[in-house]
């Protein structure tokens, strides 16, 4: 094939995928940024407004709220999910029976659609966890309902996690622990002084995964408490999605969501460069 | 430092392999065993059964008079240099050194001097606070070799330690481990498939294959009594020739006839032979290249045979000397000449062997008949 066939067929591949990423990413990216700084309501004409969203956004108590609860849900469902699916891994890579039938096993959480799990446990905590313990449901309790979330988020985020992590298990040459077995390493040691600093990278990435996608958080609380009760689980998704779209909000949303964004951002790159600085090389 | 003793050691794996069988061994303190043989033989398993990371299925390992069969890898106070060195990645060579003794609570201090200790023994002193991805092959090895030797154990293992090395750094750092065996005055056991270290390194040698113990003896007797065929043609290089040859009684004399060739036997092999009832029968003539010597060559005091006429099929130039590879109405037999040799590929040369160096072997057991 000479060289103008083959640039051809790579512009053939390349162009439609440009073209959808830019309508569909880019340009929306780009409205959302230009409609924050308008007083638009999602319809009708608007006005240029500058920097006034931005400005509420710090004095709003509601957009206050929803940062506070989703850092800690972020902050909760990353150690459960990390801590749950290390100990997972763990299992699932020692010399036990039925090894590949479990790993595939607890991995299917993770193939359900998050509204299905969030609906499934919505019957859950509403019907069978109260009729077994004789309480009210834990969605109605405007102090727990938070837990609950943890919980769903975490059920379904251990099996990526859990399988990320064995492959950073098996990564780890079988003569080092084997030397750090004559050396003394045995039980919590071997975990602490070899297995963990060896399994960083991994580490890194689950933690930085798990964070940015639990603060994007948003079927779960649509499945499970659509941000009640007394939005007490309102997160910062969703209030940009529930208020931006239905609450005639667009504008002071897209700040909002331009924020959000930077923050996250800001979150991922801060995680990525202290976690990879205790990183070693195989 | 510690004496071993392996009673009737056997491995099964679970899918019903048989890795070692029956071994036996008694190893004094101080000694330098070498475990040899081709990959699969068993070697790596049984050290790796005295070092505790292989189950033992049957038989006894005792360390100074303890059993040790259930004993584990961190108490049996054993160090172990492996293949790929297997250092810790994540820790400096400080760290990697100090490791075993930091677990066993030693305080620092004694860390630090026992590390520094061994970092100038190996020449480390320059590099204890770089991570071994920044080290040559080299350099890691010596670090394999510096946490063997800060823990200051009974007894060091070392499985292959220097098969990733290339040929010049393997023959020094041979060098290197022969000293620190004199030095620390340590018992090691050492595995390795390279006849050549086996040779110079061990002050005894077990060969190996399938799992079963062929032989345990000096290097030198092993080299110059093999107990059988399999031994007789690991050890050494280049290899012996064997070639297959009948006995035959001819008056009071007893010959060995292999195509045209014939060749009269000393005395007491020719003992051997007619009390081992081998006359008329066929056995293996196993003859090293070195006492393979071209008619003419000096030989002073050396019992010569019949000369034989063979083909030189391939003419390797070596250096000091000459490998001729040769044809003899059918038996291949290669010969280490002297470099003034006229012979080259096509020549027909009168080859002559010394007959105090022929060794025979029973064709069917292929067990040693006489040296």
């Amino acid at each position: 094939m000479g060289s103008t066939s083959k640039k051809r067929t790579f512009l053939i591949m390349l162009i439609p995928i440009l073209v959808l990423f830019f309508c569909f990413n880019t340009l929306p990216l780009i409205r959302g940024l230009i409609y924050s700084f308008t007083n638009f309501r999602g319809f009708g004409g608007y006005d240029w407004v500058g920097l006034r969203n931005y400005v509420d956004l710090l004095g709003d108590a509601r957009v206050g709220n929803s940062y506070l609860f989703t850092f800690k849900l972020a902050l909760a469902a990353t150690l459960l999910v990390n801590v749950a699916s290390l100990v997972m891994a763990l299992a699932l890579d020692s010399k036990i029976k039925f090894k590949s039938a479990l790993r595939g096993l607890y991995f299917i959480p993770n193939i359900l659609g998050a509204l299905v799990v969030g609906y499934i446990f919505n019957y859950f905590f509403t019907y069978i966890v109260p009729f077994l313990t004789n309480t009210t449901s834990i969605l109605a309790d405007a102090r727990h309902a938070w837990i609950a979330i943890v919980i769903v988020c975490a059920w379904q985020s251990i099996a990526m996690n859990t399988i990320i992590y064995i492959s950073g298990l098996q990564t780890v040459p079988e003569d080092v622990y084997e030397a750090g077995s004559l050396d003394g390493a045995t039980g919590w040691n071997k975990f602490r002084y070899i297995t963990f600093p060896l399994i960083m990278p991994f580490f890194t990435i689950n933690m930085v995964l798990c964070m940015k996608n639990f603060m994007m958080v948003f079927d779960q609380i649509m499945a499970l408490t659509q941000g009640g009760p007394a939005q007490s689980t309102e997160s910062i998704s969703f209030l940009i999605y529930n208020n931006g779209m239905a609450g005639g909000q667009f504008g002071f949303q897209s700040a909002n969501a331009v924020v959000f964004f930077i923050l996250i951002v800001t979150i991922s790159v801060l995680q990525m460069r202290f976690l990879s600085s205790r990183e070693e090389q195989l | 430092m510690a004496s071993l003793s392996l009673q009737h050691i056997g491995k099964v794996y679970p899918n019903g392999y048989v890795g070692v069988k029956d071994f036996n061994l008694e190893i004094a303190d101080k000694e330098f065993i070498i475990f040899v043989g081709p990959s699969g033989c068993g070697k790596s398993t049984t050290l790796r059964m005295i070092a505790g990371l292989e189950e033992i299925t049957s038989g006894t390992l005792e360390i100074d008079g303890k059993v040790m069969n259930d004993v584990e890898p961190k108490d049996r106070d054993i160090a172990m240099v492996f293949q790929n060195y297997a250092l810790y990645p994540h820790m400096t060579v400080r760290e990697n050194m100090g490791f075993a003794l930091k677990l066993r609570k030693v305080p620092q201090d004694q860390i630090n001097k026992a590390v520094e200790d061994a970092a100038r023994i190996l020449d480390l002193d320059q590099l204890l606070d770089r991570k071994p991805s920044a080290l040559s092959g080299g350099q890691r090895q010596r670090v394999a070799m510096g946490r063997a030797i800060v823990r200051n154990p009974k007894v060091f293992l070392m499985d292959e330690p220097l098969s990733n090395l290339d040929a010049k750094l393997r023959v020094q750092m041979r060098a290197e481990i022969s000293k620190l065996h004199d030095r620390l005055g340590a018992t090691i056991i050492y595995v390795t498939h390279d006849q050549t270290e086996a040779m110079t390194l061990g002050t005894r040698i077990v060969v190996m294959k399938d799992g079963v113990m062929q032989q345990v003896d000096t290097p030198t007797k092993l080299y110059s009594e093999p107990c059988n065929l399999f031994v007789a043609g690991f050890i050494g290089s280049p290899q012996m020739n064997f070639i297959d040859a009948t006995v035959i009684e001819r008056g009071s004399d007893i010959v060995l006839t292999f195509g045209h060739n014939a060749i009269t036997v000393t005395a007491d092999k020719a003992r051997a032979l007619r009390s081992g009832g081998y006359v008329g029968k066929a056995v293996t003539l196993g003859v090293r290249p070195e006492d393979v010597l071209e008619v003419g060559a000096p030989a002073e005091g050396k019992r010569l045979s019949e000369p034989i006429s063979a083909t030189v099929s391939v003419y390797e130039l070596l250096g000091s000397s000459v490998m001729l590879y040769t044809d003899a109405d059918g038996a291949s037999i290669s010969a280490s000449a002297e470099a003034a040799t006229t012979a080259r590929t096509g020549s027909v040369v009168s080859l002559v062997f010394d007959l105090d160096k022929l060794h025979l072997f029973d064709k069917q057991t292929e067990l040693a008949v006489c040296h």
